[in-house]
Formats: structure tokens, sequence, C-alpha cells
């Protein structure tokens, strides 16, 4: 087992070495110019110049990678854990970025785990009759939310909850401008405003999620619906469920047995989609202004930022491999054929 | 009599999307008898099975129709006091006995999971019955076993396991459903011979359902012939195979009644082979695996070669190396008086189409983009429609086929489109591995009857390879044996059927269950059984590779290498005790 | 959703692998392969048929589309050629552009990206995976290795970088787009390959004395190639997800490009206001298009499945 998680962080690690290359020298090849963007059109030669020697753009690219790495003597870079500063704001971008992520986290996390426990029925009444008219009509539907555009029916929902009913708040944000955001300790404004015994950050919190989450929820529901079918159908076509079945177990104990067999090899799946689900929470975000690691993405892309579009490229990439690791050494637990 | 049965069906009927599987079926079963029912694939059998147990898979529905069990209509009972029953008082085994496992729960959870299905037990105590029982099935450390996953226990105790949970609530009727497909003939005997006496020992009965004969002629204590969802004949085994009534039965045994292939006239070997070897390396361990060790053989014209033996035995390998599909390591191949083994790539391609392929599986060895005519064009050197036609009408195909692509063929036809395919590059040999495994009963007689057809014909000569002796019988002139990639007996058909000497081939051919009630595996002695399975060819011992399970292994067996010794009647064994007593004595091994 | 394709990939292997194909209806499958044909003659004929320019502002600013009453009168008057007034059947949007015109138009952008992306995907992942499935070791393992790296890049930011600092033409949304599907395809054929590779009738192909090129073209890349343009179809569909999300930020074609993606975020605003006509059509586009490809993909897999 200690061999299995070794090897699996090896890869990981010597993935993300390759994207920290990768990352850095692709934004430098491309025909984008950030210190035009920086001081505008219209700057005179010397700002240009002077701007393009405050971003270090002057040295040469080696040298430029040297101290992005943190290897140059003084500097301090991603062996330091040092992201660098945004050329926008002049912060550090681990620090932004630890402002930003938990708000990302949060909303995926908290869809990812509803949008499963909504799925999972879903696909094991498709088993119960392949072929039969639920499970038709349960797969048409997996067809449709798994191929929708996310940010047009968050829109909707909008429209229908917010400006019609007026159940959902407007979509301004994590929480009202009005209320008191709790003392930041994990950057879940659920988690933090429990742990300050905050009830009434509480429920605006809650309240402001509701609209993003069902949303994601919705088009999330797509392709865990289809796992846990095509999963479920295998599996309760096998001999060991007609055994079970034969030997006079309930329906229950047989469904139990069921679920671990066909759930257990959707885990490594379930994390490739969580890794898909964080990198394009760009749009849930935009849509209701969330200022998430998304929006942060957005805005340092179109600013040129190129410090903050580096960390952001990692910071996501890490969290993915954490979450497919997690979730694949889940799956070797359940599954011991998987180690030794 | 019906008063008397066990279970008695009347008048049922089970339907899938309005097409009846099972019609209007009548069937009593006696109590502690073994009923053996058969039928071609696609009769109804595993459909009237899962019927009685009340499972029938949708979208297949029970119309009408009573199984009455010791009083109780069983399709009568709602859902829930039909599953008391399931397991209780009717069972249930399924095809794999390591399928019937569920991969991720330990053995002994599983166990305990049945005993507290039908016994008011708590947790633990079921634990500690499961326990219990794997102690008694004779398994070192049951305790440690119970917390084991089905994969880290062998076949063979999956197996004991297996048939224990069946019959541990102690059924009065188990129902077995081709409960030994796809096993090996030594595992297969193995398996029959302890639900037998499982069965007998607890007094129930045995509804076992199979396609081959030579499991109802040796268990069976009465036969029913399925057909179209009815059954058409019905009757006590003797008599059944001294007469069958049907029309299926009489086609499958014709072949048993059958002369054996004429002798061909005796010519110098087509093909020689002597020393071949094929090792694979491991991935990861870095070990190698001898799969085929210091093979010879040979093939005169017209001649088939039957090569059986067990699954990993290398027979499969061997057929491969003679083509070069895979390349062999050492030996020489001499085929028409070249070296096969030793031909430049050129050359090879060239000569390699005089030895053609035929493969288990005739879905797999048939481009499915392809059409019949553009598979056989591909054998033939240019396009030519009028011998497209002759091909497919001697392997017995429409004229209508050759427009066809192999998905619109039967299993039968297409193992025919395959075969055709061999013949049309005119080869003085053919390699036929496995060509019947994967058809129905009835395809099988249909290949067979083709394939001596032919040989009479074209006077081509079979590597035959098979794990299924009764057809190796029926097509083979000489037979050999394979064990652990080496040939441990070669003789006529005659003197390996009949008389086989090495230990292993005495112990293969007394777990061959030929389709005679006359010479019943129940009613014989149990011969000498090897011990234990089939071990790995990982790390082969130097000595005989059978010594560690052969009954009669002598110290210095453990220690020799065997090498295949020439009996005076003719025939080639490798196994120095018995060439000793058959009065060989070896040249002394060069050191 | 916008980038599940490697899941969905990862999907289609194995139910083509082992035969437990989706259960899509012949109706579903059929209207999806109605909707795939429309959606590609649009591409074609889109921006010639429309009833206004796209471009150019009408004077009626905001206006609402027609209520369903109103339709049919309104039809008729536009088949017999007497409308009283202009009609919008999808509105106007607050510039005043005749939202029915630009939905009809937008498939010039966006179904011809996706589908241009997955022409180039699909060619250069499917040579990769023959050589990846085919070549010596150290070559294949190196492609796996690249390929493996281009799927470590999180699929939507990578797009918004690279399209945004390349500078957001079509061209360069299609070759990111390709960038980014091209391990699917590479995996999907190395995989199918290595299965074909090892089939009966390759053996017997060799047996009957032809060459391993020969084998490759004739018999191996023929039959490895079905899932990955199984896969394409609905790819496809989640790339003109992923290029209406593209510029719905802001980091893809620039407006006033009739865009799917654009309308809806140039309506975004107003839907707060009660203005929902200049977003729902749009996104209705959207929804009913990739449903089709993933109806469509979906039956084919079906139908392949043995």
């Amino acid at each position: 087992m200690i061999g299995f998680v070794s090897r699996r962080l090896a890869t990981a690690l010597v993935q993300l070495v390759g994207l920290a290359l990768v990352v850095f020298f692709a934004i430098r090849l491309l025909p984008a110019d950030p210190v035009a963007r920086l001081v505008g059109l219209n700057a005179s030669r010397d700002a240009y110049l002077t701007a393009q020697r405050s971003l270090g753009l002057d040295r040469p690219v080696a040298e430029q990678f040297g101290s992005y790495l943190g290897v140059l003597p003084g500097s301090s870079g991603l062996l330091q854990g040092d992201f660098g500063r945004s050329w926008v704001t002049g912060d550090p971008v681990a620090q932004e970025i630890g402002r930003v992520l938990p708000i990302t986290l949060e909303l995926i996390t908290v869809s990812f785990v509803l949008a499963f426990l909504v799925s999972v029925p879903l696909g094991m009444i498709c088993a119960i009759r392949p072929g039969g008219a639920a499970d038709r009509a349960t797969f048409a539907y997996s067809l449709f939310a798994g191929s929708q555009p996310e940010f047009w029916w968050g829109l909707l929902f909008i429209f229908v909850f917010f400006a019609e009913l007026g159940w959902a708040p407007a979509p301004l944000g994590r929480l009202d401008p009005m209320s008191t955001p709790p003392a930041v300790v994990t950057g879940f404004i659920t988690v933090d405003s429990l742990l300050a015994g905050n009830m009434a950050a509480f429920r605006d919190g809650v309240h402001h999620l509701m609209l993003p989450v069902l949303t994601k929820v919705f088009v999330l529901s797509g392709p865990i619906v289809k796992m846990v079918r095509q999963n479920m159908v295998r599996v309760m076509a096998s001999d060991y469920v007609l055994f079970a079945q034969a030997s006079g177990l309930t329906p229950g104990r047989i469904a139990r047995i069921a679920l671990k067999n066909a759930l257990a090899p959707a885990l490594t799946l379930l994390g490739v989609l969580y890794g898909y689900i964080l990198g394009g929470a760009v749009l849930i975000e935009t849509v209701f202004s969330l200022g998430g690691i998304g929006s942060y993405a957005v805005r340092s892309v179109l600013a040129f930022d190129y410090p903050a579009i580096q960390a952001v490229v990692l910071v996501i990439a890490a969290v993915s491999l954490l979450v497919y690791l997690v979730l694949d050494l889940l799956h070797a637990a359940l599954d011991p054929r998987l180690v030794g | 009599m019906p008063g008397d049965a066990l279970l008695s069906v009347r008048g049922l009927t089970v339907a899938f999307n309005g097409v009846a599987a099972v019609s209007d079926l009548d069937l009593d079963v006696m109590p502690g008898e073994i009923l053996g029912l058969t039928g071609d694939s696609g009769a109804g059998k595993s459909t009237l099975g899962l019927a009685l147990l009340g499972l029938t898979r949708p979208p297949g529905r029970i119309l009408r129709g009573r199984a009455v069990l010791e009083g109780t209509d069983l399709l009568a009972l709602p859902e829930a006091a039909r599953r008391r029953l399931r397991g209780r008082r009717i069972g249930l085994i399924v095809q794999s006995p390591r399928g019937a496992l569920s991969p991720l729960h330990t053995i002994g959870a599983q166990i305990g999971g049945v005993l507290r299905a039908h016994l008011p037990l708590s947790r633990p105590e079921a634990a500690a019955r499961s326990v219990g029982l794997l102690r008694r099935l004779g398994l070192n450390d049951p305790e440690r076993r119970a917390g084991a996953y089905p994969h880290e226990i062998s076949g063979g105790m999956a197996q004991r396991v297996l048939i224990a949970m069946a019959v541990g609530a102690g059924p009065r009727l188990l129902v077995a459903d081709e409960p030994t497909s796809g096993l090996d003939v030594t595992i297969q005997a193995a398996f029959l011979d302890e639900l037998a006496a499982t069965a007998r020992a607890a007094g129930s009965a045995v509804l076992l359902m199979t396609q081959d004969l030579g499991i109802i002629a040796n268990y069976c204590d009465r036969v029913a012939v399925m057909q179209g969802g009815r059954i058409v004949a019905e009757g006590a085994t003797r008599a059944f195979f001294a007469a069958p009534a049907d029309d299926y039965s009489r086609t499958l045994l014709s072949l048993r009644q059958a002369a054996p292939p004429p002798a061909p006239a005796e010519a110098a070997p087509l093909l020689r082979v002597t020393g071949l070897c094929k090792r694979f390396r491991l991935r990861g361990s870095g070990k190698t695996l001898q799969a085929v060790n210091r093979v010879d053989l040979a093939i005169a014209r017209g001649e088939t070669l039957g090569l059986v033996g067990e699954s990993g035995s290398g027979k499969t390998t061997v057929g491969r190396l003679l083509l070069r599909l895979l390349e062999p390591d050492g030996g020489e191949i001499l085929f028409e008086g070249r070296d096969l083994a030793r031909l430049p790539p050129g050359e090879l391609r060239r000569t390699r189409r005089r030895v053609q392929i035929v493969f288990q599986d005739p879905q797999d060895a048939l481009d499915p983009r392809w059409t019949a005519a553009e598979i056989l064009g591909e054998a033939l050197e240019r396009r030519d429609p009028a011998r497209v036609a002759e091909l497919l009408a001697l392997v017995g195909l429409e004229p209508g086929d050759a427009a066809r692509r192999p998905r619109g063929l039967s299993a039968g036809a297409q193992q025919r489109l395959s075969i055709a395919r061999a013949i049309a590059a005119d080869p003085a040999l053919i390699v036929l591995d496995e060509p019947t495994s994967a058809l129905t009963p009835l395809a099988r007689v249909g290949i067979v009857r083709l394939l001596r057809d032919i040989q009479a014909r074209l006077g081509t000569s079979y590597l035959f390879i098979s794990h299924d002796l009764n057809t190796v019988e029926q097509l083979s002139h000489r037979v050999a044996v394979m064990y652990l990639g080496q040939i441990v007996e070669q003789g006529t058909r005659e003197q390996v059927f009949r008389a086989p000497r090495h230990p292993y081939a005495r112990a293969l051919l007394a777990a061959h269950l030929a389709p005679d009630p006359s010479r019943r595996r129940l009613d014989r002695p149990p011969a000498a059984a090897l011990e234990g399975e089939i071990p790995s060819p990982v790390d082969l011992p130097r000595g005989c590779y059978l010594a560690g399970r052969c009954p009669e292994a002598r110290p210095d067996c453990r220690s020799t290498p065997q090498r295949l010794l020439g009996l005076p009647d003719g025939r080639e064994i490798r196994c120095l005790p018995e060439a000793e007593r058959a009065g060989v004595l070896p040249d002394p091994i060069p050191a | 959703m916008s980038d599940a394709p490697a899941v969905e990939a990862a999907l289609t292997a194995r139910d083509l692998r082992d035969g437990a194909a989706a259960p899509v209806p012949d109706r579903l499958f059929r209207l999806g392969a109605a909707t795939v044909a429309l959606s590609l003659v649009l591409m074609v004929v889109g921006p010639w048929i429309t009833p206004y320019d796209v471009g150019r502002p009408t004077d009626d600013i905001a206006v609402p589309p027609p209520s369903l009453a109103e339709v049919p009168g309104l039809l008729w008057a536009v088949l017999t050629g007497r409308p009283h007034e202009p009609v919008y059947w999808f509105g106007t949007d607050a510039s005043g552009l005749d939202i029915f015109s630009r939905v009809l138009a937008a498939p010039r952008a966006d179904v011809a990206i996706a589908v241009g992306a997955n022409l180039v995907s699909l060619a250069l992942g499917s040579l990769l995976g023959l050589l990846a499935g085919t070549a010596r070791p150290w070559l294949a393992g190196l492609v796996m290795r690249l390929s493996d790296l281009v799927q470590a890049f999180p699929v939507f930011i990578t797009g918004m970088i690279l399209v945004t600092l390349a500078g957001r033409s079509p061209t360069t949304i299609v070759l990111t787009l390709a960038l980014l599907y091209t391990p699917i395809y590479i995996r999907l054929t190395r995989a199918e390959v290595l299965t074909q590779r090892g089939r009966g009738f390759v053996d017997a192909s060799r047996a009957l004395g032809k060459r391993e090129a020969w084998i490759a073209l004739r018999h191996v890349l023929p039959n490895a190639l079905v899932p990955a343009m199984i896969q394409a179809s609905v790819t496809v569909g989640f790339a003109i997800l992923m290029t209406a999300g593209l510029s719905f930020v802001g980091a893809g074609v620039r407006p006033p490009t009739p865009e799917w993606g654009l309308m809806i975020a140039a309506g975004a605003d107003g839907i707060v206001q009660g203005e929902w006509w200049p977003s729902l059509f749009p996104g209705l586009a959207i929804s009913i298009t990739v449903f089709g490809y993933a109806a469509f993909g979906n039956g084919l897999e079906r139908r392949h499945a043995r």
C-alpha cells in the first residue's frame, strides 16, 4: 500500500513539474504583449521600458525562469512556495489565491457531493430493468443534463427564482453586502460562520449558494447518472448478484453488495470529473459574481498577469491531482485486487 | 408418479417481449435424483432454471404455469415468501464458481450473509459458523481464510465454498446451470464429484442443466431434452443413451457411433518439430514463464494430431509457434523440407501460406467490416468470384452468404467461413486451435463432420488443439498430451484414450466424461486423482514437473529432468518409472 | 457542463468493449441525427438566410418576441408576404439587433469551430494513437507521457489562457481546442489499436503472408478508428459548449460576431430586470444542438456495440 501511494505521488509530482515548465514557456511563446496591456497602447517608449524592467521582462528568458523557480541567488520562487507578485495588484499571488480558492472549493465540493447523492438512486433505478421505460427516461435525462450550457441555466434560474419568484438572493456574490462575514478560518463561508456561531451569516451563505449549487448539481448529475447506471447494470447482471438472490438474501442486502461493486470502480472517474469541474468553475462564478479562483483566472488572463496565470494553472492542477489521488486510494481500499 | 415428485412443473410458459422461451412445459423431479436437462443453446434451459426460483430477468415474464415444490406452488407465492424459500428449499449453482462470489467482500462475510438469511443468527454467531464451515471443507487456518477475498483463494477452493453455501441451508432441490462451462477437464470432474456427493449426503435432488452429454451420462439418473422451450424427450439415462428418442440427441450422439477417421497412408512426415521452446518474460517481476519446453512432434500427410492439455499447458502457444505468429526461442520446425524457424521474413511470408490456422472464436477471427467474399478474397492470390463460390460450397455455406458480413452469420457459419479462408490458401497443414469450443453442440457436430470431409477430399493434415477430449477422439489419428509446456505422452488415439501410461495422462483421461453410461464416473471407484492444482509455469522444478502431485513419484523423479522416451508399442512418454515398467532402460543422461 | 469529454471518452471506450451500451431510444437517436444535420447545414448557409442583417441594428430596441398566440397570424402574414410591421421572431436585443437572425448565423462560428477542432484533433490523435500502439516502447511511451501532460492541464482555464494570449481569433480557438482534445483521441485509438492487433483476423492475415504495414492499414486502423469517430460526435457537442463558454467570459471570439455565448453574455444583465429573451434563445440553440450531438453519438455507440 505504501509503495502504491508513493508511486502515485511521484507521478503526480513529475506532472506538476512538467506543468510548471510548460505553462511558463507557453505563455511567453504566445504573441501577447503584457507590457503594452499594462501601460496602455499610447504610453511613451520610456514608460514602456520602465514597466518592462519592473516586470523583469527585459531579462533573458532563462533568467526569468530561474527566478520563477527560485534557484537564482537571492530570489524566492516556486521552490520556496512563492508564486511571485501579481503584476496588476502588486500583492503576493499566493495570498490572493488563498483568499479565492476556498470559495470555489466550497461551491464545487458541495455540488459534487449533492450531485452524487442525487445520481446514485437515479442510476440504480435504471439498473432495475435495463432498457425499460424508467431506464430510458432516466438515461435521456442524464444525456440532456450532461450536455447543457451551465452558464445559461444559471441565468434561467436567476430569472425564475430571483427576478420572478424572489426566492433567491441577487446573484451578486457569496454574501449579502449588509451581512457581516465571519472571521476567516478555513475560507469556507459556511464552515467559518458555524465556527464563529454566526447563524445569520450561515443562513445567508447557504442562501447565496442555493442557485449556483442547483445549477451545478443539474449539469453534474448527467455524467454521474450515466456512470452509476452503466456500472450498476453490469453488476446486476453478474453471477454473484444472481447467486445472492438465489440464496434468499434480502433485496436490501443485495443492493448493498451491488452498490459497493458498482461504486468502487466509479471513484476513479469521479476523480477525473472533479478536476474538470474545478477547472470549469469560471462559468458559474461569472454568472453569480462569486469571486472564486475561476473569476480570479478570468481577471488574470484578460490582464495578461503572468505570475497569477501560472499560479492558477498549477494550483488547480495540484488540487485536481490530489483529489484524484485520494479517490484512487479510496478505490484501492475498497477493492483489494488493486493492491499487491 | 407425479404424486411422488419433489418438484412438479406444469404448463410453465415464460416469454421475452412476447416471444416464448419456455412454452407450456411439464417436468417432474423426483426426490434425491440427479436429473440432467440438456438441449442446444437457446433451448430455454437457463430461462426454465431461473423461472423455478422466481428470478426471471427482465424483460422476461412468467405468463402461466405451476411449479409445485413439496406441495407449495413457487410461482403463486408472493415474492417475499418465495425469497425465504430460496436457498432453504431450492438453491442455485451458477456458472463460474469464482464469479458467484462478490470480489469486494470477504469469503466469511459472504457465507455469513447467506446463513443469516435463513437462520436467526447474530453477526458474530454467523461469523463463527462460517469459520466452522470452512474448517469442515478442509481448509487449514479457516479463521484467516474467512477474512480472505475471493481472488485470494484457489479456484478449487472457491468451488467448494460455493457448493457448501448452496447446500448450507439444506435445500431439497438444487438447480445447477452449466456449473462447469469453461472449466478444465480435471477441475470439472472434481466439481461434479463434489456436487453429486454433497447432494447425495444431504438428500437433495439436483436439476443439472448442461449441453455436455458426457456430464449427463456420467452423473445423471434421468435425462430430459429441451428444444424450442419444450421437453422433447425424457427417460432413464441408460435407456436414453441406448436409443435417443429425439433428433437433437441422435445428431449429437451420431458421431459417437461413427467409425474413427480412416488412417492415412504411411508417408514421410509433412512436419517434424524438434526441441521447440518458448519463454515469456513476465512484466514487473522479471521472471520467465516457460510456455513451451522442448516439444517434439511429427505430423504425416493427411493425418490429424490431437494436442490436448488443460489451460496453461502451452498447447495454443505450440500452434502459434508453428506459423511463427510467435517467435520460437529454440528448436526446429521442418516443414516440406524447410526449417520454418529459420526462414528470413520475406521467404517466411511466402512459405507460411502452406500452413494455415483456424481460431477458437470465429467472430474474433473475421474482420467485422469485411464481407465473406472479401475475407476469402484476402486469402486468394487474385480476385476470383468462381473460386469464392466454390469455397463457400465446400464448407457448406450458401452462395448468398458471399455478400454477408460476419455479424450476419451464425457462429457455426462464421467458423465455416474461417475454415474456408484457411483452405483458400491451399495449405498442406491447418492448425485448428479449439475450433469447436465456442460453438453450440449442434454446430460442433457440423464442424467435426466438415473437417473430416475436407481431410478426406483434400488430404490436408491437421494439428487439432483442444481441451475437449470427445472432439479430439472423433478427429485424431494420433494424440499428444501436454502438461506445463511439455509433451508427456504421445501415441495413437487408441493407446492414449484406452490405456494412457503417463500419470498425468491417466488422470486427465480418468476425468474425461465420455457420453457413454456404461462406465459412469459415479459408479467407478475414484481413480488415482492428482493432488492439488496445476502449478504456475514460473519457477518450475528441476525434475519431473508432475512430481509434486504424482502419487507414484520416486525421490529421483524430483531431481532428474525427464525426457520423452519411446516405448516398444510406438508411443512416447515422459516418465522414467513408467518407462522402466514397460521395459525401457534409457541411455544415461550426458552430464 | 463544459468539460467532461475525457470522462465521456472513458465511458464510451468501456461500453464499446463490453457492449453494455446506452439505452438511447431510436426516436431520440433520429432526432439527434436531424439536429446534427441541421447544425451542419446552418454552419454553411446560416448567415445567408437571415431575415435581417446580423451586424446592423434595427430601429426597434429591446422588442420582446411575439406571444405564442400571435405566432400563427404572423406566420401567415410572412408567408403571404404582407406583414404590417417588421417581425422579430425572437425579439431584438438592447442595441436593436434581431435575435432570430443572429441565432441562425451563429453556427458559422460555434459549429464550425467545434467541428474544425475535432477534425484536427481526430486526425492528429488517431495518427499519434496508431504510433503509440505500434511503435517501439520508448517512442510510444514518449507519446503517452506528452499526452498525459496535456491532460493534466485544467481544460477550460488553459483554453482561456491560450485563446486570449494568442489573440482570440476563430483559428486560435480551433487550434487550442484541438490541442486540448487530442489526448482523448490518442488514448482511444491507442487502446483500440492494441486490442485490434491481438485479434484473430490480424493473425490470420499474417498467416496468409500479408505485410505488417498492409495489415495495419487494412485491418487495424479502420477498426480502431470506429470508437474515435463515435467519440467525435459527442466531443463536437462539448466543443460547442466550450466555444460559447469562452466567449461568455470574454475569452473567446470578439463581438460583434454572431455567436451564441456572446449573445447570452450580452443579455445576462437584462435577465435581472426581467428581459429574458436576449439570452433565452441563443441558450436554447446551444441546449438543443449539444443535446442532439450527445444523443446522436450515444445512439451510434449503441448501434455499434456488439
